[in-house]
């Protein structure tokens, strides 16, 4: 208990110390005092002050030393890569610095610059904490580009190297951060074989992430597609029921109502495909309509959505369920978990500033901790916003496509009447002799229940209906 | 003899512009049956349909040829 107290006594007086020397620098304006005020915020832990000195020690540099590139590291880690992003470009490249091409790559990506921001990613070399996710990007931008092979390579890089990190790393949630990464590309290359209509690597490639991933929910209605290309429709049925699990009850997933309805067109059962269709439009259109009535009123606040995030699952319950579900799966978002982080150590932070002796240079850090706190709130609150206007649009965009199969079963009835003739049977029974399967599976009858180790396993046995019958119909004479 | 040709000429005119009365006859029956025609038959010799289905025409329905969007937002939500 004393060793701890000590330790405790320690810390404070070294923070203590190093934020004094910052200040004395600020003061007496030595010639590279950004550098020596960053360096000292830095060991006292006040990261999101020393930004700004950061920023402009890179600017007016020429050159950026070891030590001060591996400072650059933990403190992007810590802000996020958004933090430095404001840098001009030719400021984020002319150091020929790892943590610096990262954030100019991402930055290149959100501007839909692909060329540029594959080039410099590719820079960074393979030993650097950040070239899994500098794979990622060059593979991704390569991916849009249609450069499928060399795609295809950095991504089976980035499993390589993510994996020689994550052994390497000691905390838990750095091992989690290095997994994700490594079964995000596992899921890219997935997609660059259906890119290329090669649909069974791609279903063989989506088996390689485990059920526990984060990224395992959204793998299904991919291999449910594929599935579908594959014409195996009773898979594809099964694949996107999973979604009904109660474990994946916070799941959206509005395109899969609409895969939903394309397999049973495809196996010429109408008439669940438009009781697929009505549903849709039952359930959907009132979560979108409810949706409407919180989110317009208040798109241009800054913080409501935010503060709905933040408010306790019960309050989002009582406003609506789906809107508890929908901010449930927002912030299981790697990207909304890390910059909620980054935000409140902000938060934090500007506590202990506010707790200091106030002069004029906690009064210039209190300002930037404080613009920055007001930039991240916005840009959380944007997040969330811009998830439920998506979903929103969603619903809208695939209510269309649900009209046009709905039409479409109409108009081939219509020409079945036309033709005087029937489909085979009204409605087919399911069977196991229906189902596709491989020498590793095997099949149940589902009774109701879903089985945790059974999800995304599930395959429907229905017959496919499409064969039609002539009707001999008795014509009374009048 | 070219003197001659044009006199004749002249002559005949002049006699056709006499009052000439045509009679015709007053009853004339055709016995259908035994009349008889010559000749090829070219036309089927009942009316006839070709049987062929209905244009079929359909609506392109929903695809997904990739997932360029969900890669693009990957990335935008990688940190």
């Amino acid at each position: 208990m004393k060793i701890i107290i000590t330790v405790v006594i320690l810390f404070t007086f070294s923070v203590n110390a190093h934020f004094g020397l910052a200040e004395k620098e600020y003061f007496t304006g030595t010639k590279g005092k950004n550098l020596k005020i960053f360096n000292e915020l830095f060991k006292s832990k006040y990261y999101f002050s020393s930004l700004p000195f950061a920023a402009e020690h890179i600017i007016e540099s020429d050159k950026l030393d070891k030590d001060f590139e591996e400072k650059l590291e933990i403190l992007v880690l810590k802000s996020g890569t958004n933090s430095l992003a404001g840098l001009s470009n030719r400021d984020l490249i002319k150091h020929n610095s790892p943590t610096l091409q990262l954030i100019y790559a991402l930055k290149m990506f959100r501007m839909k610059k692909y060329k540029n921001s594959l080039t410099v990613a590719e820079r960074i070399p393979l030993n650097n904490r950040f070239s899994p996710e500098a794979l990622y990007v060059a593979g991704t931008s390569r991916e849009i580009l249609g450069d499928i092979s060399r795609s295809k390579d950095r991504f089976e890089k980035c499993i390589k190297v993510s994996d020689s990190f994550k052994k390497k790393a000691d905390k838990e949630k750095l091992k989690r951060y290095y997994t994700v990464l490594s079964e995000s590309c596992t899921m890219h290359i997935a997609r660059l074989y259906y890119k290329q209509k090669q649909y069974a690597k791609a279903i063989a490639s989506y088996n390689e992430i485990p059920k526990t991933s984060y990224r395992w929910p959204y793998t299904l209605i991919e291999k449910a597609w594929a599935n579908y290309y594959l014409e195996d429709f009773n898979r594809s049925l099964g694949l996107v029921v999973t979604y009904r699990s109660p474990l994946l009850s916070s799941y959206f997933f509005p395109e899969s109502e609409i895969l939903n309805s394309l397999n049973y067109f495809r196996l010429c059962l109408y008439d669940d495909s438009l009781a697929t269709i009505d549903q849709y439009y039952k359930v959907y259109k009132t979560k979108s309509d409810e949706l409407k009535k919180i989110v317009l009123p208040n798109k241009n606040s800054h913080t409501y959505f935010i503060n709905l995030v933040f408010s306790s699952l019960k309050e989002t319950e009582s406003l609506n369920p789906y809107i508890r579900n929908l901010v449930t799966q927002i912030r299981k978002k790697v990207k909304f978990s890390v910059d909620l982080v980054s935000f409140k150590k902000a938060k934090n932070e500007l506590k202990y500033l506010n707790k200091r002796k106030q002069n004029k240079f906690t009064k210039y850090l209190i300002n930037q901790v404080q613009n920055s706190i007001n930039w991240r709130t916005q840009h959380l609150n944007h997040y969330v916003k811009k998830e439920m206007f998506t979903f929103i649009n969603d619903i809208h965009k695939y209510s269309y496509e649900m009209f046009n199969i709905k039409l479409e079963i109409m108009s081939k009835k219509r020409n079945l009447l036309y033709s005087n003739k029937e489909l085979i049977s009204e409605r087919s029974r399911g069977s196991l002799k229906n189902v596709k399967m491989t020498m590793d599976d095997d099949f149940w009858n589902f009774d109701g229940a879903f089985w945790a180790d059974e999800l995304g396993d599930y395959s429907y046995g229905l017959k496919s209906n499409c064969s039609t019958v002539k009707i001999d119909k008795k014509v009374s004479k009048r | 003899m070219k003197y001659l040709i044009i006199f004749m000429i002249c002559t005949s005119s002049y006699a056709q512009n006499k009052n000439v009365i045509v009679e015709y006859k007053k009853y004339e029956s055709f016995d259908l049956g035994n009349l008889e025609v010559k000749g090829q038959l070219l036309a089927p010799g009942d009316l006839s349909v070709k049987e062929r289905d209905r244009k079929v025409f359909e609506r392109a329905l929903y695809e997904r040829f990739d997932f360029n969007t969900e890669s693009k937002k990957d990335i935008r939500n990688l940190r």
